[in-house]
């Protein structure tokens, strides 16, 4: 009976304006918070096992350089120099593996293989950022542990599962990729299973432990001393502009998207904080519409409100019924966004598969809009609440 | 509650002009439960401020009021819902009925809240008051004579121990005056209850009562 009399002047078309506004900003902000989430990865240099401030510079060498006789080696000189310098923390070297190796993906006894020729590179183990469990080498057990270019993911996803019939596998089942590797040299031919431990977008080569380096090119290669073509360099700031003048300055590259990606991952960030700075303020405005809204319900209906508390009604008890009104609208709202950013979801998280990704949990970006919603409830209720104590003197 | 007094009280329009000869204003009256007072009155002397001040819904004047010795002043909203639910019944004189909810509704939406009445009890009252028949009539289609006894019954419609009554009878003939009168005593007496009636003219005809002039 009391919402009988208080239903009077709900607008309805007012109340549908502010929820499709609402709906509107809300589905904008956490489709922006998910999206971001779901897509930051791609661009994320964060690798577990190479840490940021490490830099794989390679030397820049022109067709002109190398018909003069230009070396895309680095020579002990270019090192020292490098070491000697204020920004400089610590050099590694790569060291090329020295013997033919045959890789094989695939389950070679089904005939659903793929074989290819192969190369390895090391890097001191400070280099690093693996478990010495997963990360070592033991003659008697041998089984290689790598870390491959995130590109030979793809590769096997893309190129060749795909056309196989064989399963595709994320980034977390690295484990279950069946490789195994065809060591040549020395009069040698041996069979060892490999183990990928990681992926790298930096790293463009395939990388072991350094110990194995030393045991197989003593077993397999011919003993030549072979200069880097490429040094990992630990620096104090990835971001120092003397590094970038060093590098231009030798003609030095640094290797991997590095630099590309970190500008791709600042525009990504600065386009997804606009859509949601836009979709809070199509929210804040719809929060003002529904504020507007119930002002003007409730002044409509001051005189009936007015009756109801010197009938004893309580304000509460009045006012419980827009209360529940605006909490009703609210969660619908919020459920509606959630839907449709999952709907949204399931429409371009395909798209983003090609690029190896999984997906984000949705958790945050569903606390996000439960925060928001929250927000704007409470500041609903507070106004109807005060509101409605206003009236009580008449 | 026990009693309710007036200590030097005036309603803040009326500060500043020549005194007028008044038993409520600027002096000290004691309203004790169990008592009936019939507040004689003039338009326009305060009648129903005074009705709204013991309802708590205004505070315009000076002086003091109290219920049991305590400042009315004091008491928060929730005390004052619960005077309005337990304590004090209270007839304005604009009757404010809702003309959308039936006669009925009206009362229920009272009654719901306190609890106090069955619904046949209500309805004997529709019976003795001469409109069984619009019991579920809108409001809005009475007329005001019909609305009065809607609203007496509403007034009626909870525990009290004074029964606050604004012009109750000024929209109806002598027979309903006296219909009226014998129900509310016959409700005040079951309770104990006293009972206040302001009149500019015609006075709700109780049995005995201490007149006094606004």
């Amino acid at each position: 009976m009391l919402w009988r009399l208080l239903r009077t002047h709900i607008s309805a078309s007012q109340l549908i304006g502010f929820s499709l506004a609402n709906l509107v900003g809300l589905t904008i902000v956490i489709l922006a918070v998910q999206f971001y989430r779901d897509v930051q990865p791609v661009f994320d240099d964060d690798e577990s096992f190479i840490r940021k401030d490490y830099l794989v510079i390679t030397r820049n060498v022109t067709s002109a350089g190398a018909m003069m006789g230009g070396t895309s080696e680095f020579s002990d000189q270019d090192i020292a120099d490098i070491e000697a310098q204020p920004w400089c923390r610590a050099v590694g070297r790569f060291t090329s593996s020295e013997f033919a190796i045959n890789a094989t993906v695939g389950l070679a006894d089904s005939g659903r293989a793929l074989r290819s020729q192969f190369f390895f590179e090391s890097i001191p183990d400070d280099f690093i950022d693996v478990t010495d469990a997963q990360w070592s080498f033991d003659p008697a057990r041998p089984e290689v542990p790598v870390i491959v270019s995130r590109d030979y993911l793809s590769l096997y996803n893309f190129g060749f599962a795909a056309t196989q019939g064989l399963p595709r596998i994320s980034e977390g089942q690295v484990g279950m990729i069946p490789l195994m590797f065809t060591f040549s040299g020395n009069g040698r031919n041996e069979v060892v299973p490999g183990r990928i431990v990681g992926f790298s977008n930096r790293l463009n080569t395939v990388i072991v432990p350094d110990e194995f380096m030393r045991w197989a090119n003593d077993r397999y290669g011919q003993g030549n001393v072979t200069r880097p073509l490429r040094l990992i360099i630990e620096v104090n700031s990835p971001g120092d502009v003397a590094i970038e003048d060093y590098m231009t300055q030798h003609r030095y590259d640094v290797a991997g998207d590095k630099m590309n990606s970190s500008k791709a991952n600042y525009f990504l960030t600065v386009i997804v904080s606009v859509v949601i700075a836009v979709g809070i303020v199509i929210s804040l405005l719809s929060f003002f519409v529904l504020m507007l809204s119930i002002y003007l319900l409730l002044q409509k209906n001051t005189r009936k409100l007015q009756d109801l508390l010197l009938l004893g009604y309580s304000p509460q008890q009045v006012a419980r019924p827009y209360m529940l009104l605006v909490l009703a609208i609210n969660a619908a709202v919020l459920v509606l966004a959630v839907v449709l950013m999952l709907l949204a979801r399931l429409w371009y998280l395909p798209m983003l598969h090609a690029f190896g990704v999984a997906g984000a949990s949705v958790m945050p970006a569903i606390a996000v809009g439960l925060v928001i919603m929250a927000l704007i409830t409470a500041g609903n209720l507070l106004a109807i609440r005060r509101k409605v104590a206003a009236l009580w003197l008449q | 509650m026990e009693k309710i007094e007036l200590i030097n009280t005036l309603p803040a329009v009326f500060a500043g002009r020549d005194p007028v000869p008044s038993d409520v204003w600027q002096c000290d009256l004691t309203i004790e439960r169990g008592q009936h007072y019939l507040i004689v009155a003039e338009s326009g002397t305060g009648k129903s401020s005074l009705c709204a001040y013991l309802y708590g819904y205004r505070v315009d004047y000076s002086g003091t009021m109290r219920f049991d010795g305590r400042d009315i002043r004091s008491l928060s909203v929730a005390e004052w819902c619960q005077v309005r639910q337990r304590h004090i019944a209270y007839l304005p004189q604009e009757m404010r009925l809702f003309p959308e909810l039936t006669a009925l509704e009206n009362v229920q939406l009272k009654n719901r809240l306190t609890g106090h009445k069955s619904e046949r009890e209500i309805l004997d009252w529709f019976e003795a008051l001469g409109i069984p028949e619009k019991v579920n009539s809108p409001v809005a289609k009475l007329s005001i004579g019909q609305q009065q006894r809607v609203a007496i019954i509403r007034t009626l419609c909870q525990p009290a121990d004074f029964i606050l009554l604004d012009e109750p009878v000024s929209h109806l003939d002598d027979t309903n005056n006296r219909i009226v009168a014998d129900m509310v005593q016959a409700e005040a007496a079951r309770q104990g209850a006293g009972i206040i009636a302001t009149s500019v003219g015609n006075h709700l005809q109780l049995s005995q009562s201490i007149v006094k002039s606004l």
